[in-house]
């Protein structure tokens, strides 16, 4: 422990310090809202609207929880809010994983170019297809169910992208092997290359939970139903509705963050390490 | 099991990795695949497998015709250059994937494993990552992963191109005692000659997709078929020298005549390659094929390498260490019979 602090006083150079300074501002910056989200949760009405600011509350209870949650169905948002991520994501996983397998492994005429088509398309902005996918889903008629909410997320070429790279990086004899083995593509696919890609896969599956959790535009277009509303959705519905009070909408705010604070606290290993990482070490 | 490669030919478009290429290997024998890099081993052992479809051309096992045949369900093992083993797998899960496939119980698949691995001496191994192992040791679970289904075939491609000297000649012995062990029909590539004439019942020896010559180790070096085979075996390399025939002697570029017993049989004028083996050449003991000059020497221990000018050529001789030459001596220069080839220069053929 000693030596840890000699060694790390050894190397602080001026630069490092300054560097350091920089870290630690950036960090208040990013974690002041938390900070300012949770503490607003546990205040009353008076501590959240004084001036000078209340740093602290001055209890910690749940009114705040209790009343928001009386005010609005959140465990209705939330119900929607699971069934549309994991229903979304469960399906753009299962997709991404076939679709980067065909481009990755497979040889089938004009593989390059339908795949430099597919990263064009990366280049148009969500706000312009949510245009025509709002037109398919009344075409289709899943407008307002729930449905609306995951059908147009069950593929992903930036997820295939990242994917079919991970896949391009496991070397071609340990498909050789399997087919000598008297593996199928279907068995190789699942039984070689998915266990190997796990890395890979858990980041795609978390920054795609983080955004179909996150997500808001798209469900306010999408339904109607109060009963339809996600997390994201209901909150804007709460504040806008109700003009609800601000220490009501930070314990609200805060319902809504925490399970992904949580996710990511027990998965910052496994997104750092598969954003870092793309190929597949010896 | 036999295989008979049947006028197989593989041809990439850009170049032709195989090339019309005719030879049986019988059941049981333990063959070297050999030649130079980029010749067409892999590409060979891949058409074996079925991994990689031929262009024309047939092979047979026994007498079944598997030439579009599945790799599943040819029954070949392979072991690669690079190992392949599964990294997720512990090493007994590797050793067990082709009965896994092949909905083998998982206590029987697992026992046979064990057996398996027993027999490679990776037993003690058992729950590591491929990660976690040598190289020999992945040579060896991979060498085990392919036996266990019990082929009909075991190919191996370079399979000790990444170890070291020492572990090299310990694997290449435990290659040969697995295989005399099973008594599988095995395919071994290698550029290294050392290792094919230590190892196998059989070299089969290609170039440019061509075989050049199918024998016995001893056999390839004492009788090569054509210039390159002889080019190719033994260190040091041959001497080549280049001349024509004239008046029953081989005269070489620079004026340098070597009379020689075989040479009276060829046509005058005829441009021929004449190689010798250093071990061949012997100088200043009484036997006479030509004249020249000791250009350098060097001691080795129990012998001395010599260069000896015969014309344009410098050639190396080995001569025994009490035997000493200054430089600039002349000398007489003796071709024993063993070792000495002709080949015509233009075809590389072997005349005498
Ligand atoms: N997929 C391919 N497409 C085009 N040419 C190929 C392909 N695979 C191999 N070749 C060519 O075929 C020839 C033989 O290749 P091959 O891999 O069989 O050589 P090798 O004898 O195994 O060499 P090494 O000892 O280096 O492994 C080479 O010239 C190579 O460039
Ligand atoms: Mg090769």
């Amino acid at each position: 422990m000693l030596d840890k602090i000699k060694y790390s006083l050894k190397h602080l150079t001026v630069g490092r310090v300054i560097i350091y300074i920089f870290l630690t501002l950036g960090a208040i910056v990013m974690f002041f809202p938390f900070y300012w989200m949770i503490t607003g949760a546990f205040k009353t009405y008076f501590e959240v609207t004084a001036f000078p600011p209340v740093w602290w509350p001055s209890s910690f209870n749940l009114d705040n929880f209790v009343t928001a949650f009386n005010m609005a169905p959140f465990m209705t948002y939330f119900k929607n809010s699971v069934i549309a991520m994991v229903g979304s994501v469960g399906l753009c996983t299962f997709t991404t994983i076939l679709a980067s397998f065909a481009f990755s492994k497979l040889k089938f005429p004009g593989q390059h170019i339908i795949f430099g088509l597919l990263l064009g398309l990366m280049m148009v902005p969500f706000e312009m297809i949510i245009i025509t996918n709002y037109r398919t889903i009344i075409d289709i008629k899943i407008y307002n169910t729930i449905f609306a909410l995951i059908i147009p997320f069950t593929s992903s070429i930036f997820y295939t992208y990242i994917l079919k790279g991970f896949f391009d990086s496991i070397p071609d004899s340990l498909y050789q092997a399997a087919r000598v083995d008297g593996c199928s593509n279907w068995k190789y696919l699942w039984r070689i290359m998915v266990p190997i890609a796990r890395p890979s896969l858990v980041t795609i599956i978390l920054l795609n939970a983080i955004a179909s959790w996150n997500s808001f535009m798209w469900p306010m277009l999408a339904v109607v139903d109060k009963d339809l509303r996600t997390l994201p959705f209901g909150l804007y519905a709460f504040v806008s509705e109700g003009g609800a009070e601000t220490q009501l909408m930070m314990a609200a705010s805060t319902i809504i963050v925490v399970p992904m604070i949580i996710l990511f606290l027990f998965a910052r290993k496994q997104i750092v390490n598969g954003v870092a990482r793309g190929g597949l070490k010896g | 099991m036999k295989i008979t490669i049947d006028h197989l030919t593989k041809d990439f478009g850009s170049t032709i990795a195989v090339n019309d290429f005719s030879a049986v290997i019988e059941s049981g024998e333990l063959i070297a695949l050999l030649g130079p890099s980029g010749c067409g081993k892999s590409t060979m052992l891949n058409m074996i497998s079925g991994i990689l479809p031929s262009s024309t051309g047939k092979i047979f096992f026994d007498e079944d015709d598997v030439t579009d045949v599945t790799p599943e369900k040819r029954g070949v093992g392979l072991v690669f250059q690079n190992y392949a083993l599964y990294p997720h797998m512990t090493v007994l899960e590797n050793i067990a994937f082709p009965l896994e496939i092949k909905k083998v119980k998982k206590e029987e698949r697992e026992a046979k494993a064990k057996e398996m691995a027993k027999l490679v001496h990776v037993d003690m191994l058992l729950d590591r990552k491929p990660k976690q192992l040598s190289g020999g040791q992945q040579q060896r679970v991979a060498i085990a992963r392919a036996l266990i289904k019990n082929p009909r075939v075991l190919l191996l491609d370079e399979p000790l191109s990444n170890l070291d000297a020492r572990l090299r000649i310990e694997m290449r012995e435990e290659i040969r005692r697995i295989q005399q062990e099973t008594q599988v029909t095995t395919i071994f590539v290698t550029h290294d000659q050392e290792e094919a004439m230590s190892i196998s019942d059989h070299i089969v020896l290609m170039k440019d997709g061509f075989l050049q010559q199918v024998a016995r180790p001893q056999e390839l070096y004492d009788e090569p078929a054509n210039c390159f085979v002889a080019d190719f075996l033994g260190n040091p390399p041959i001497n080549k020298t280049y001349g024509v025939v004239q008046n029953g002697a081989i005269v070489l570029d620079g004026g340098c005549v070597v009379e020689l017993d075989a040479a009276k049989n060829l046509k005058e004028g005829h441009k021929v390659i004449l190689s010798m083996r250093a071990e061949s050449i012997v100088i200043d003991e009484g036997i006479k094929n030509a004249e020249g000059t000791v250009v350098e020497t060097y001691v080795m221990g129990k012998e001395v390498l010599a260069y000896v000018s015969l014309g344009d050529y410098k050639v190396r001789a080995y001569i025994p260490a009490e035997k000493s030459f200054g430089k600039g001596q002349k000398v007489t220069v003796g071709l024993k019979k063993r070792g000495v080839f002709v080949f015509d220069a233009e075809t590389g053929e072997r005349l005498a």
